[in-house]
């Protein structure tokens, strides 16, 4: 029963932007006229989906896909460190979060040379930002690096 | 006709526009190799760097890197059985067997050839096939453009990558992201959930960052401690007379056939390849060499693959609908540098179209150097440590998602896509019709209103425009064709 893991998740989720749909608010006849409200789109898409997902459970019957191995930890690993870019961007600066994750992600899928991943930390977001702010002039967040740089 | 060749030769005039194609394709090479940073992938990330550019000049790096990465794709196939991108996995079955009997550099000989003249073939119909395609397009109104979308959605069914129905579920999602923001028309809010900052809708570039960058991110980190067999190579030999005897045919079945596939809306280098590959083998009168090192089964993927980057371009650009992931992203430069795809392009930017085109040819002749002279320098770089490589990737996709709207909500964006993206992969779903999904989504839905108007509620009149009813008939063709096409093949038996 495996194969109806995925097929259930989009049911779910497909139920779901249904129901969200339908509390989305109704326009005035006399703007949508000939057309539709804007909430029949989404729902037509999902009752499509619904009745692909049922066809997708009826392909997995006949020929269940591989089952799926599971994900190893440097995948978690990896995805725990996009977590951890958040609050290190919100709350320090987008340029501290990259570092730190680029560091972080080099060490982790191997790098025994803390140096060469210090480096490469640095280097990477360092050369970016000089890019980004002189040549294509992006302004970016404000945080502790990009306070003092823009004053 | 004479304004066109003047602004494809001033491509050669322009010393800024000839540099930035030289070191694009260079990029493009060098991203081409790495496996898992595919044309796509490339195209993407570097899109926030053309924002200062020129519209030529951005346009024409975002082609370059299609071309040149499409072709540098068979280095790693040829050299250490590894695709660098997905277009590229036909020619491992006969380009690493060759390889293996010593012959790597004549089998990485007759990929650059091949793929330079399939490259030039289908920029010459891109020349030809597009302002004739625009010509016919000028009639289209909503009905045609609505059913013209919904063949570009039905061919989803055919990627090659996940199945059928797998496609098709990832095509409707893309559609309903697209219905994120503020409803055309009536101005409804959709999905934003108080986020005003989704008011215009999700950006494409962000999505598309994550779904391809941040996803093969995820997916390359199971990966790591994979162990690599390269085969060394002297230098690479210009194919022989023998063996231009033996291939010229497969090599003009290929143009023509990755030409017609890449034209297809949604079907790309990837399927052309295998069919390429396939027909090669089909017509060939050594069928018993196939799997071995035939070396037609390399021209003949490698042939289709490039041609149909310039055959992808064509509905791209006259349409609107992307030929392939990357026409996808090509597609978007092509509106955030204010040029508006459509057939109206090739009456207001015919200067701006044909330098593009002259851009493409360009490059598609650079890579011949590079690959004839430089293959042997960019296989190295293809043995990169993951754990410096994907990193670098990291910090590109973040800073190019923030650039271009200056939004951390698009930062945002790209985490969450990667990860549904490698979700979605890991359970044999295809993320590219997600991204033609969002892209034609808005299309679809704008079309299918105004054909409404149009005809004052009655959908069905829709079915009478006659050019509308054959892109329909081309949808069901495109969603039913194959199956329908198996099932007869089974009644016979």
């Amino acid at each position: 029963m495996h194969f109806l893991f995925v097929p259930g998740l989009i049911t779910v989720f497909s139920l779901a932007v249904i129901w969200a749909a339908l509390q989305l608010d109704l326009s005035p006849a006399m703007i949508v006229g000939d057309s539709l409200q804007p909430r029949v789109f989404p729902i037509f898409l999902m009752i499509l989906n619904l009745g692909l997902v049922a066809l997708l459970v009826f392909q997995y019957r006949k020929s269940p896909p591989k089952i799926v191995a599971r994900e190893t930890y440097h995948t978690w690993s990896t995805m725990a460190l996009f977590v951890l870019f958040y609050p290190l961007t919100v709350y320090l600066d987008m340029f501290i979060g990259i570092a730190v994750v680029m560091f972080l992600m080099c060490l982790l899928w191997g790098e025994r040379r803390i140096l060469v991943a210090a480096a490469v930390a640095l280097a990477t977001p360092l050369t970016m930002f000089f890019l980004f702010d002189l040549v294509l002039r992006v302004r970016f967040p404000r945080g502790l690096l990009t306070n003092w740089y823009y004053g | 006709m004479v304004e066109a060749l003047q602004a494809m030769a001033s491509v050669m005039f322009d010393p800024y526009l000839l540099l930035l194609i030289f070191m694009t394709t260079v990029l493009g090479v060098v991203i081409g190799v790495l496996p898992g940073l595919g044309a796509t992938t490339g195209a993407a990330l570097l899109l926030p760097f053309t924002l200062t550019m020129e519209p030529v000049h951005a346009i024409a790096v975002l082609a370059t890197i299609y071309v040149s990465a499409t072709f540098a794709g068979s280095i790693t196939a040829i050299l250490i059985n590894t695709p660098g991108t997905a277009a590229a996995a036909a020619t491992t079955f006969d380009g690493y067997p060759l390889a293996q009997r010593g012959e790597a550099g004549r089998a990485l000989g007759i990929a650059v050839v091949s793929s330079t003249i399939g490259g030039v073939f289908s920029v010459i119909v891109l020349c030809v096939a597009a302002p004739m395609l625009a010509r016919v397009a000028y009639e289209f109104r909503p009905p045609e453009y609505f059913a013209l979308t919904l063949f570009g959605l039905s061919m989803l069914a055919s990627i090659s990558a996940g199945g059928t129905i797998r496609n098709l579920i990832g095509g409707v999602f893309g559609v309903w992201l697209a219905t994120i923001g503020a409803e055309p028309t009536t101005g409804i809010e959709r999905f934003m959930f108080g986020n005003y900052e989704l008011y215009e809708g999700l950006g494409f570039v962000p999505v598309f960052i994550g779904l391809f960058a941040i996803s093969e991110l995820l997916i390359q980190s199971e990966r790591i401690n994979r162990i690599i067999e390269t085969i060394s190579m002297k230098a690479v030999l210009l194919p022989s007379r023998e063996d231009y005897k033996k291939i010229w045919k497969t090599v003009l079945r290929s143009c023509g056939i990755g030409t017609f596939i890449g034209v297809l809306p949604a079907e790309g280098a990837t399927v052309a390849s295998m069919i390429g590959y396939s027909e090669a083998k089909r017509w060939s009168k050594n069928k018993e060499e196939f799997g071995k090192g035939a070396i037609e089964g390399i021209a003949g993927a490698e042939a289709a693959n490039n041609a149909a980057t310039g055959g992808a371009m064509v509905p791209t650009m006259v349409l609107g609908i992307p030929g392939s992931g990357t026409t996808a992203v090509i597609l978007v430069g092509l509106m955030v540098h204010g040029l508006r795809p459509g057939p109206y392009l090739f009456t207001e930017q015919v200067t701006t179209v044909y330098q593009i085109f002259g851009a493409m040819l360009l490059a598609n002749l650079m890579f011949l150097g590079m690959g004839l002279y430089a293959a042997k320098f960019f296989a190295r770089i293809s043995l990169v440590p993951l754990q410096i490589l994907w990193p670098i990737v990291f910090a590109l996709a973040i800073i190019g998602a923030y650039a271009l709207s200056s939004s951390l909500l698009d930062v945002w964006i790209v985490l969450i896509f990667g990860v549904v993206g490698f979700f979605a992969r890991r359970n044999g779903f295809a993320v590219a019709p997600i991204a033609v999904g969002l892209i034609l989504g808005e299309m679809v839905e704008t079309n299918f209103q105004n054909s409404l108007k149009m005809f004052e509620g009655e959908w069905w009149l829709i079915l009478t425009q006659p050019l509308a009813a054959l892109f329909l008939v081309f949808a069901l063709l495109g969603l039913f064709g194959a199956p329908l096409t198996a099932w007869i093949g089974r009644m016979r038996k």
